[in-house]
């Protein structure tokens, strides 16, 4: 009697993790599902139930989204934007990182700290911060590519850290001394030796930064930008269906975009870096 | 002529004197070693050398050209790391080519280094492998073959040896100093290990506290070193707690000996004499030398090569180690023994205080 009720008590405790991960996943699937129903089915709301899971099936919302000329100008809008920040970024944090790593140590806990602050700092606080300095600096505020740094601060958090393992997981001090030992200077050594084997940190910074940019969508309104989440927020408006379709499309292109980081990060290859890829990814966690 | 002089260099780490007037002259085709305990100085000399560190004061010279302020990547030196420095985004061929091309020599003539250096090394066969294919030992071979490629006026190496196992190590060893002497490459070699350092040298300078105490052959240092602490460091050493007891006489217990020197210490002075273990040997009898040190065994232990009895030794109660050849030591734990001493390389050292009477302690102070 004894034994079984242990026996039981273990199938129990067996059963309790597989019923978390399924409870999480219910979570997280549940309304992608509803967001799926309601963006391709072209059936009522009020209809969608059991009954009418198979019924009316369409990508028409999404398609006429696509078709839409302000889409694509926000979409092109939204890569460029990706681009370039992920271009200052890697041209401001990888230096940086690499002189802290090999020169100053000891500042590296200050750095850490102030690529979190982004975090605790509220996008609005940002951008509220330079309205004030709007009459002084009109031809940079004007421009679509003022979104450029303040999407590298906001940015800051994911990509120092996939940088800063990467480096973390190399011997950048040896390996820059034996570069420089054998006739290299600071250049040849970045660009033969720190950046090839840096490759997998400086993708994962890179679609991290991209993420941020497709996702944000608070500076972009405040700075009144038709960035891809701008269009996406006012397509949504009177495109109810639409919008949602996009909004998921969006949701997949990223989640695709984490795989292929993922698949590219696990390729073996004669690299020692191994930076490990976050998939805490931001993707629309700025979309209002 | 000289290929390396540091002349009076000076460094310092905040409040840590790494260097203090550090001179040293490394002669064309030499191999010289720095050995010494942690932090003792030689890397950071090693280091000034290559142009990674600067020193505070004083100056570096090759060949005769004054290199104290050219960056690391315009001094024509070659270095092996202690870490395994090959780049790991390039083959084995690559990693030896990537100084060649960073010298802007032509393709022809790269690829002919190339394949001759990884020859010299015998990794030929290896050329088209990656870092992380190849053993710890192979990967220091393809560094070493690396810097050697792009044929430096000194070749640094720093404890290049000290991450592989035993037996990679001795063959390495060997192996550098073949190619040492085969290309007669002025070479200056750190480690901690006195072993490597006394097989490889033409001549080892012993370190402490940012100072060369010794520069000299490895026979030298190990049978005239020049101090206490080069005694203690090179090799193994019996410390006998003595008085000075007349012009160079010491009483240890009811024994008086004559050593070489008291350093001019009065009588009555405390004094420790420093003995080697081969320098003392064991009698079953004491009548074979009056001035013999009574004793007795309490252990011994197999090395190997040889053999190493520990000794309590009488009055003096400090226990001190005697070598044998061979698998056995011709005295067993327990036997009374007693000890003669070859006083003639002998140090004195003076002791402030009657020295500490220790017992059960290493007797070879290590």
């Amino acid at each position: 009697m004894r034994v079984q009720r242990k026996l039981r008590r273990q199938s129990l405790a067996k059963l309790g993790p597989a019923l978390v991960v399924l409870g999480c996943s219910l979570f997280f699937v549940l309304p992608l599902i509803s967001m799926a129903r309601f963006s391709f089915q072209n059936v009522p709301m009020i209809r969608l139930g059991k009954s009418t899971l198979l019924d009316g099936w369409s990508i028409e919302g999404v398609k006429k989204a696509f078709g839409d000329t302000e889409f694509r100008t926000a979409l092109a809008l939204s890569v460029r934007l990706s681009i370039g920040t992920v271009v200052l970024t890697i041209a401001l944090l990888l230096p940086t990182i690499l002189w802290v790593q090999l020169r100053l140590p000891k500042a590296r806990a200050f750095v850490e700290f102030l690529t979190v602050l982004p975090y605790v700092i509220p996008p609005i606080a940002l951008v509220a911060g330079i309205l004030p300095l709007k009459p002084h600096a009109r031809w940079f505020l004007n421009s679509n590519y003022s979104l450029v740094p303040f999407y590298t601060v906001l940015a800051l958090p994911f990509t120092f850290r996939a940088l800063d393992a990467g480096i973390r997981s190399l011997d950048v001090k040896t390996l820059v001394d034996a570069s420089r030992s054998l006739g290299a200077g600071w250049g040849t050594t970045l660009r033969r030796v720190l950046i090839p084997n840096l490759r997998t940190a400086i993708i994962s910074s890179s679609f991290l930064t991209a993420a941020v940019v497709l996702g944000e969508y608070t500076m972009a309104r405040i700075l009144l930008k038709r960035t891809l989440p701008a269009f996406m927020a006012q397509y949504q408006g009177h495109e109810p269906q639409g919008g949602m379709a996009l909004a998921l499309t969006a949701l997949v292109a990223t989640t695709a975009l984490f795989a292929l980081l993922s698949l590219l990060t696990r390729k073996r290859g004669p690299r020692v870096d191994r930076a490990p890829v976050s998939m805490v990814g931001p993707t629309s966690e700025h979309h209002s | 002529m000289s290929a390396l002089i540091y002349a009076g260099v000076r460094k310092t780490f905040g409040p840590t004197v790494a260097l203090e007037n550090f001179d040293l002259t490394l002669r064309t085709g030499e191999l010289v070693s720095l050995l010494g305990p942690s932090g003792c100085g030689k890397t950071t000399a090693l280091r000034i050398a290559a142009g990674f560190e600067r020193g505070d004061s004083g100056t570096v010279e090759v060949n005769g050209k004054d290199i104290t302020h050219l960056p690391a990547h315009r001094r024509n030196m070659g270095m092996v790391f202690q870490s395994y420095s090959l780049f790991p985004n390039l083959s084995v061929s690559g990693n030896v080519e990537f100084g060649l091309r960073t010298r802007n020599i032509e393709k022809n003539e790269r690829t002919k280094r190339v394949a001759e250096t990884l020859e010299l090394v015998q990794l030929g066969a290896l050329a088209n492998r990656y870092p992380h294919q190849l053993s710890g030992g192979q990967q220091q071979r393809v560094a070493l073959a690396r810097a050697l490629a792009v044929r430096p006026e000194v070749l640094l190496l720093d404890e290049p040896l000290s991450a592989l196992d035993a037996k990679v190590r001795a063959t390495l060893r060997d192996e550098i100093r073949r190619i040492q002497t085969e290309l007669g490459i002025t070479t200056l070699f750190v480690t901690h290990d006195q072993e490597e350092a006394l097989a490889i040298s033409d001549r080892v300078g012993v370190m402490s506290n940012g100072r060369l105490e010794q520069l000299d052959t490895p026979v030298a240092v190990y049978r005239h070193p020049a101090s206490a602490f080069v005694a203690r460091f090179v090799g193994s050493m019996n410390e006998f707690p003595g008085v000075v007891a007349g012009p160079n006489m010491v009483r240890i217990g009811k024994a008086t000996i004559a050593v070489p020197s008291t350093a001019g210490l009065p009588d009555g002075s405390f004094v420790l004499v420093l003995v080697r273990p081969e320098d003392l040997t064991i009698s079953m009898n004491e009548a074979v030398d009056a001035s013999a040190l009574g004793g007795s065994v309490t252990a011994t232990t197999f090395q190997g090569a040889s053999t190493v009895a520990t000794v309590r030794v009488d009055h003096v109660d400090r226990m001190v180690a005697v070598h044998f050849s061979g698998a056995h030591s011709p005295a067993a734990v327990g036997d009374r023994v007693f000890l003669s001493i070859d006083t003639a390389r002998a140090l004195c050292e003076p002791h402030e205080s009657r020295p500490h009477i220790h017992s059960g302690t290493d007797p070879v102070g290590h």
